[in-house]
Protein backbone atom coordinates (compact mmCIF):
# COMPACT_ATOMS: atom_id res chain seq x y z
CA UNK A 1 0.00 0.00 0.00
CA UNK A 2 1.29 3.50 -0.80
CA UNK A 3 1.98 5.82 2.09
CA UNK A 4 -1.01 7.96 1.09
CA UNK A 5 -3.32 4.94 1.20
CA UNK A 6 -1.98 4.01 4.65
CA UNK A 7 -2.73 7.47 5.94
CA UNK A 8 -6.15 7.57 4.29
CA UNK A 9 -6.99 4.25 5.95
CA UNK A 10 -5.90 5.61 9.30
CA UNK A 11 -8.04 8.73 8.83
CA UNK A 12 -11.02 6.65 7.72
CA UNK A 13 -10.81 4.60 10.93
CA UNK A 14 -10.70 7.78 12.99
CA UNK A 15 -13.65 9.29 11.10
CA UNK A 16 -15.67 6.14 11.84
CA UNK A 17 -14.94 6.44 15.57
CA UNK A 18 -15.79 10.12 15.49
CA UNK A 19 -19.05 9.40 13.64
CA UNK A 20 -20.04 7.05 16.47
CA UNK A 21 -19.05 9.51 19.20
CA UNK A 22 -20.79 12.47 17.59
CA UNK A 23 -23.64 10.38 16.10
CA UNK A 24 -23.06 11.57 12.54
CA UNK A 25 -24.92 9.02 10.39
CA UNK A 26 -23.51 10.23 7.08
CA UNK A 27 -19.98 9.38 8.22
CA UNK A 28 -20.52 5.82 9.42
CA UNK A 29 -19.01 4.39 6.19
CA UNK A 30 -16.52 6.94 4.89
CA UNK A 31 -14.13 6.49 1.99
CA UNK A 32 -11.29 8.63 0.63
CA UNK A 33 -13.63 11.00 -1.21
CA UNK A 34 -15.98 11.58 1.74
CA UNK A 35 -16.51 15.27 2.44
CA UNK A 36 -15.85 16.22 6.06
CA UNK A 37 -15.79 19.95 6.66
CA UNK A 38 -16.93 23.07 4.82
CA UNK A 39 -19.49 23.07 1.99
CA UNK A 40 -21.50 19.82 2.21
CA UNK A 41 -19.26 18.52 4.99
CA UNK A 42 -21.16 17.19 8.05
CA UNK A 43 -18.57 18.06 10.73
CA UNK A 44 -19.10 21.08 12.98
CA UNK A 45 -16.06 22.89 14.35
CA UNK A 46 -16.00 20.90 17.60
CA UNK A 47 -16.04 17.59 15.76
CA UNK A 48 -13.34 18.86 13.40
CA UNK A 49 -11.15 19.90 16.36
CA UNK A 50 -11.48 16.39 17.77
CA UNK A 51 -10.71 14.75 14.45
CA UNK A 52 -7.60 16.88 13.87
CA UNK A 53 -6.31 16.11 17.37
CA UNK A 54 -7.08 12.39 16.86
CA UNK A 55 -5.16 12.38 13.57
CA UNK A 56 -2.16 14.19 15.11
CA UNK A 57 -2.19 11.66 17.97
CA UNK A 58 -2.45 8.66 15.67
CA UNK A 59 0.36 9.92 13.42
CA UNK A 60 2.56 10.49 16.44
CA UNK A 61 1.83 6.98 17.74
CA UNK A 62 2.29 5.21 14.39
CA UNK A 63 5.28 7.15 12.99
CA UNK A 64 6.78 8.71 16.15
CA UNK A 65 6.66 12.20 14.63
CA UNK A 66 4.67 15.15 15.86
CA UNK A 67 2.91 17.20 13.22
CA UNK A 68 0.53 20.12 13.52
CA UNK A 69 -2.31 20.19 11.03
CA UNK A 70 -3.48 23.61 12.18
CA UNK A 71 -0.56 25.65 10.89
CA UNK A 72 -0.26 28.78 8.77
CA UNK A 73 -0.14 26.73 5.62
CA UNK A 74 -3.53 25.22 6.45
CA UNK A 75 -5.02 28.63 7.26
CA UNK A 76 -3.80 30.25 4.06
CA UNK A 77 -4.42 27.31 1.72
CA UNK A 78 -6.73 28.14 -1.18
CA UNK A 79 -8.64 24.89 -0.64
CA UNK A 80 -9.03 23.91 3.03
CA UNK A 81 -7.06 20.74 3.81
CA UNK A 82 -9.91 19.75 6.15
CA UNK A 83 -12.55 19.31 3.44
CA UNK A 84 -12.20 15.57 2.79
CA UNK A 85 -10.40 12.41 3.85
CA UNK A 86 -8.05 12.59 0.88
CA UNK A 87 -7.20 16.27 1.35
CA UNK A 88 -6.43 15.57 5.00
CA UNK A 89 -4.17 12.70 4.00
CA UNK A 90 -2.32 15.06 1.62
CA UNK A 91 -1.96 17.59 4.44
CA UNK A 92 -0.51 14.90 6.73
CA UNK A 93 1.96 13.76 4.05
CA UNK A 94 3.10 17.34 3.38
CA UNK A 95 3.88 17.79 7.07
CA UNK A 96 5.70 14.50 7.63
CA UNK A 97 9.49 14.77 7.67
CA UNK A 98 10.77 12.98 4.55
CA UNK B 1 -1.14 9.88 39.16
CA UNK B 2 -2.49 13.19 37.86
CA UNK B 3 -0.27 15.42 35.72
CA UNK B 4 -0.14 19.19 36.02
CA UNK B 5 1.78 21.40 33.59
CA UNK B 6 3.19 24.58 35.13
CA UNK B 7 4.93 27.14 32.94
CA UNK B 8 7.66 29.36 34.37
CA UNK B 9 8.45 26.91 37.17
CA UNK B 10 12.15 27.81 37.63
CA UNK B 11 11.55 30.60 40.14
CA UNK B 12 8.99 32.91 41.72
CA UNK B 13 5.33 31.94 41.94
CA UNK B 14 5.72 29.11 39.39
CA UNK B 15 8.39 27.36 41.47
CA UNK B 16 6.26 27.63 44.61
CA UNK B 17 3.28 26.22 42.72
CA UNK B 18 5.36 23.31 41.42
CA UNK B 19 6.60 22.50 44.92
CA UNK B 20 3.08 22.74 46.32
CA UNK B 21 1.56 20.36 43.75
CA UNK B 22 4.47 17.92 44.07
CA UNK B 23 3.80 17.79 47.80
CA UNK B 24 0.13 17.28 47.01
CA UNK B 25 0.94 14.12 45.02
CA UNK B 26 0.81 15.43 41.45
CA UNK B 27 3.31 14.70 38.71
CA UNK B 28 4.57 18.12 37.58
CA UNK B 29 5.78 18.95 34.06
CA UNK B 30 7.42 22.34 34.39
CA UNK B 31 9.20 24.60 31.96
CA UNK B 32 11.23 27.78 31.68
CA UNK B 33 13.98 29.10 29.40
CA UNK B 34 16.65 28.13 31.91
CA UNK B 35 17.47 24.80 33.54
CA UNK B 36 15.40 23.27 36.34
CA UNK B 37 15.79 24.46 39.91
CA UNK B 38 13.69 21.65 41.39
CA UNK B 39 14.88 18.11 41.96
CA UNK B 40 12.12 15.62 42.64
CA UNK B 41 11.34 12.19 41.24
CA UNK B 42 7.96 13.42 39.96
CA UNK B 43 9.23 16.70 38.50
CA UNK B 44 10.08 16.89 34.79
CA UNK B 45 11.59 20.07 33.39
CA UNK B 46 11.51 21.29 29.80
CA UNK B 47 13.90 24.11 28.95
CA UNK B 48 12.01 26.15 26.39
CA UNK B 49 10.56 29.53 25.58
CA UNK B 50 6.77 29.37 25.96
CA UNK B 51 6.31 31.26 22.69
CA UNK B 52 8.36 28.72 20.69
CA UNK B 53 5.58 26.77 19.01
CA UNK B 54 7.73 23.84 17.85
CA UNK B 55 9.29 23.41 21.29
CA UNK B 56 5.87 23.41 22.99
CA UNK B 57 4.53 20.87 20.48
CA UNK B 58 7.58 18.67 21.20
CA UNK B 59 6.94 19.02 24.96
CA UNK B 60 3.31 17.97 24.47
CA UNK B 61 4.46 15.00 22.40
CA UNK B 62 6.85 13.89 25.15
CA UNK B 63 4.18 14.27 27.84
CA UNK B 64 1.72 12.29 25.74
CA UNK B 65 4.26 9.50 25.16
CA UNK B 66 5.46 9.33 28.77
CA UNK B 67 2.35 10.14 30.81
CA UNK B 68 -0.57 9.82 28.37
CA UNK B 69 -2.57 12.84 29.38
CA UNK B 70 -2.69 16.16 31.21
CA UNK B 71 -5.17 17.01 33.97
CA UNK B 72 -4.30 20.64 34.60
CA UNK B 73 -2.33 23.54 33.13
CA UNK B 74 -1.15 26.65 34.99
CA UNK B 75 -0.03 29.32 32.51
CA UNK B 76 2.18 31.10 35.01
CA UNK B 77 5.19 32.14 32.88
CA UNK B 78 5.11 35.87 32.38
CA UNK B 79 7.29 38.93 32.05
CA UNK B 80 6.67 42.60 32.77
CA UNK B 81 8.30 45.88 31.95
CA UNK B 82 7.44 48.80 34.15
CA UNK B 83 8.04 51.88 32.07
CA UNK B 84 6.32 54.98 30.74
CA UNK B 85 4.75 54.27 27.35
CA UNK B 86 6.88 56.95 25.69
CA UNK B 87 10.00 55.13 26.87
CA UNK B 88 8.95 51.63 25.79
CA UNK B 89 10.64 50.24 22.67
CA UNK B 90 8.65 48.06 20.26
CA UNK B 91 11.06 45.20 20.92
CA UNK B 92 9.95 45.13 24.57
CA UNK B 93 6.31 45.28 23.50
CA UNK B 94 6.82 42.26 21.26
CA UNK B 95 8.66 40.29 23.94
CA UNK B 96 5.89 40.85 26.48
CA UNK B 97 3.13 39.95 24.04
CA UNK B 98 5.04 36.87 22.85
CA UNK B 99 5.56 35.48 26.34
CA UNK B 100 2.32 36.51 28.03
CA UNK B 101 -0.19 36.16 25.20
CA UNK B 102 1.28 33.92 22.50
CA UNK B 103 2.85 31.58 25.08
CA UNK B 104 -0.39 31.28 27.03
CA UNK B 105 -2.30 30.59 23.84
CA UNK B 106 0.07 27.91 22.51
CA UNK B 107 0.08 26.09 25.85
CA UNK B 108 -3.74 26.20 26.06
CA UNK B 109 -4.00 24.78 22.55
CA UNK B 110 -1.44 22.01 22.91
CA UNK B 111 -2.36 20.90 26.44
CA UNK B 112 -6.12 21.01 25.73
CA UNK B 113 -5.46 18.29 23.15
CA UNK B 114 -3.94 16.16 25.92
CA UNK B 115 -6.89 16.87 28.21
CA UNK B 116 -9.53 15.52 25.85
CA UNK B 117 -9.49 12.08 27.43
CA UNK B 118 -9.85 13.33 31.00
CA UNK B 119 -12.92 14.47 32.86
CA UNK B 120 -12.57 17.60 34.95
CA UNK B 121 -9.54 19.09 33.23
CA UNK B 122 -8.49 22.57 34.30
CA UNK B 123 -6.65 25.51 32.80
CA UNK B 124 -5.69 28.48 34.96
CA UNK B 125 -4.19 31.58 33.31
CA UNK B 126 -2.37 34.43 35.01
CA UNK B 127 -3.47 38.04 34.89
CA UNK B 128 -2.73 40.92 37.27
CA UNK B 129 -4.54 43.67 39.15
CA UNK B 130 -2.53 46.12 36.98
CA UNK B 131 -5.20 45.61 34.32
CA UNK B 132 -8.39 46.55 36.26
CA UNK B 133 -6.49 49.32 38.09
CA UNK B 134 -5.22 50.78 34.78
CA UNK B 135 -1.79 51.25 36.35
CA UNK B 136 0.37 53.95 34.82
CA UNK B 137 3.77 52.67 33.76
CA UNK B 138 2.44 49.21 32.99
CA UNK B 139 0.60 49.85 29.72
CA UNK B 140 1.96 46.91 27.74
CA UNK B 141 2.07 44.47 30.65
CA UNK B 142 -1.54 45.30 31.59
CA UNK B 143 -2.65 45.18 27.95
CA UNK B 144 -1.04 41.75 27.55
CA UNK B 145 -2.95 40.50 30.59
CA UNK B 146 -6.19 42.04 29.26
CA UNK B 147 -5.61 39.84 26.23
CA UNK B 148 -5.07 36.84 28.52
CA UNK B 149 -8.39 37.57 30.25
CA UNK B 150 -10.21 37.74 26.93
CA UNK B 151 -8.55 34.51 25.85
CA UNK B 152 -9.66 32.92 29.12
CA UNK B 153 -13.30 33.86 28.61
CA UNK B 154 -13.48 32.76 24.99
CA UNK B 155 -11.54 29.51 25.52
CA UNK B 156 -13.84 28.70 28.44
CA UNK B 157 -16.65 28.56 25.88
CA UNK B 158 -14.69 26.79 23.16
CA UNK B 159 -13.34 24.13 25.53
CA UNK B 160 -16.50 23.56 27.59
CA UNK B 161 -17.56 20.72 25.29
CA UNK B 162 -14.28 18.97 26.15
CA UNK B 163 -15.08 19.34 29.87
CA UNK B 164 -12.14 21.69 30.38
CA UNK B 165 -12.67 24.74 32.58
CA UNK B 166 -10.60 27.85 31.85
CA UNK B 167 -10.22 30.52 34.52
CA UNK B 168 -7.71 33.17 35.55
CA UNK B 169 -6.20 34.45 38.75
CA UNK B 170 -5.06 38.05 39.15
CA UNK B 171 -2.53 38.47 41.97
CA UNK B 172 -1.62 41.71 43.71
CA UNK B 173 2.12 42.49 44.03
CA UNK B 174 4.04 39.54 45.47
CA UNK B 175 7.71 39.75 46.36
CA UNK B 176 9.42 38.08 43.36
CA UNK B 177 11.99 39.16 40.76
CA UNK B 178 9.13 40.39 38.56
CA UNK B 179 8.54 43.47 40.70
CA UNK B 180 12.10 44.03 42.03
CA UNK B 181 12.49 47.23 40.03
CA UNK B 182 9.32 48.96 41.23
CA UNK B 183 10.18 51.97 43.46
CA UNK B 184 8.88 51.91 47.05
CA UNK B 185 6.62 54.96 46.68
CA UNK B 186 4.95 53.44 43.59
CA UNK B 187 4.40 50.19 45.50
CA UNK B 188 2.83 52.01 48.47
CA UNK B 189 0.51 53.94 46.14
CA UNK B 190 -0.48 50.68 44.47
CA UNK B 191 -1.20 48.83 47.73
CA UNK B 192 -3.38 51.75 48.87
CA UNK B 193 -5.73 51.03 45.98
CA UNK B 194 -6.42 47.48 47.21
CA UNK B 195 -9.27 46.80 49.67
CA UNK B 196 -6.86 44.77 51.79
CA UNK B 197 -3.67 46.79 51.76
CA UNK B 198 -0.86 44.27 52.10
CA UNK B 199 1.56 42.52 49.77
CA UNK B 200 0.26 39.28 48.34
CA UNK B 201 1.76 35.91 49.27
CA UNK B 202 2.29 32.88 47.12
CA UNK B 203 -0.13 31.01 49.39
CA UNK B 204 -2.87 33.48 48.37
CA UNK B 205 -2.36 32.42 44.74
CA UNK B 206 -2.20 28.72 45.66
CA UNK B 207 -5.49 29.06 47.53
CA UNK B 208 -7.23 30.51 44.47
CA UNK B 209 -5.77 27.85 42.19
CA UNK B 210 -6.67 25.01 44.57
CA UNK B 211 -10.24 26.30 44.35
CA UNK B 212 -10.22 26.24 40.53
CA UNK B 213 -8.61 22.77 40.45
CA UNK B 214 -11.09 21.24 42.88
CA UNK B 215 -13.37 18.63 41.30
CA UNK B 216 -16.27 20.54 42.83
CA UNK B 217 -15.42 23.58 40.68
CA UNK B 218 -16.62 21.94 37.46
CA UNK B 219 -19.36 24.59 37.04
CA UNK B 220 -16.91 27.48 37.34
CA UNK B 221 -15.37 28.64 34.09
CA UNK B 222 -14.48 31.85 32.26
CA UNK B 223 -13.90 33.65 35.57
CA UNK B 224 -11.19 36.07 36.64
CA UNK B 225 -10.44 36.21 40.36
CA UNK B 226 -8.48 39.26 41.52
CA UNK B 227 -6.84 39.08 44.92
CA UNK B 228 -6.72 41.79 47.59
CA UNK B 229 -10.24 43.05 46.95
CA UNK B 230 -9.55 44.61 43.56
CA UNK B 231 -12.42 44.49 41.11
N1 LIG C 1 4.94 38.88 41.35
C1 LIG C 1 3.92 39.68 41.22
O1 LIG C 1 3.83 40.70 41.87
C2 LIG C 1 2.80 39.32 40.26
C3 LIG C 1 1.61 40.07 40.34
C4 LIG C 1 0.57 39.80 39.46
C5 LIG C 1 0.72 38.79 38.52
N2 LIG C 1 1.88 38.09 38.46
C6 LIG C 1 1.99 37.06 37.42
O2 LIG C 1 2.44 35.86 37.99
C7 LIG C 1 3.22 35.12 37.05
C8 LIG C 1 4.54 34.71 37.67
O3 LIG C 1 5.25 35.86 38.05
P1 LIG C 1 6.50 35.84 39.06
O4 LIG C 1 6.33 37.00 39.94
O5 LIG C 1 6.67 34.50 39.65
O6 LIG C 1 7.69 36.18 38.03
P2 LIG C 1 9.25 35.74 38.09
O7 LIG C 1 9.69 35.57 39.49
O8 LIG C 1 9.94 36.76 37.24
O9 LIG C 1 9.27 34.31 37.37
C9 LIG C 1 8.87 34.17 36.03
C10 LIG C 1 9.02 32.72 35.62
O10 LIG C 1 8.64 32.58 34.26
C11 LIG C 1 9.74 32.01 33.51
N3 LIG C 1 9.70 32.65 32.18
C12 LIG C 1 9.75 33.95 31.86
N4 LIG C 1 9.68 34.12 30.54
C13 LIG C 1 9.59 32.89 29.99
C14 LIG C 1 9.49 32.41 28.66
N5 LIG C 1 9.48 33.23 27.59
N6 LIG C 1 9.41 31.07 28.47
C15 LIG C 1 9.43 30.21 29.51
N7 LIG C 1 9.52 30.61 30.80
C16 LIG C 1 9.59 31.94 31.03
C17 LIG C 1 10.99 32.32 34.33
O11 LIG C 1 12.02 31.36 34.16
P3 LIG C 1 13.23 31.54 33.08
O12 LIG C 1 13.87 32.85 33.37
O13 LIG C 1 14.12 30.34 33.34
O14 LIG C 1 12.60 31.49 31.71
C18 LIG C 1 10.44 32.20 35.75
O15 LIG C 1 10.43 30.85 36.16
C19 LIG C 1 3.36 36.03 35.83
O16 LIG C 1 2.42 35.64 34.84
C20 LIG C 1 3.02 37.40 36.35
O17 LIG C 1 2.51 38.25 35.36
C21 LIG C 1 2.93 38.33 39.31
Amino acid sequence: MSEKKVIEALIIDLVKLLAEDFQIDSLINPDATTLLYGIDGPLDSMALVNLIADIEDAISEKFSVSISLADEKAMSAHHSPYRSVTSLADAVLERMPS
Amino acid sequence: MKTIVITGSRKGIGKALAEHYLKDGWRVAGCSRDDASIEHSHYFHFSLDVSDEDAVIAMAHKIKTDFGRVNALLNNAGIASMNHALLTPAKTVNQILQTNVVGTFIFCREMAKLMRSTDNARIVNFTTIAHPLNLEGEAIYAASKAAVESLTRILSRELAALKITVNAVGPTPIDTDLIRGVPEDKMKALLSRQSIQRMGKVTDVINAIDFYLSEKSDFITGQVLYLGGVS
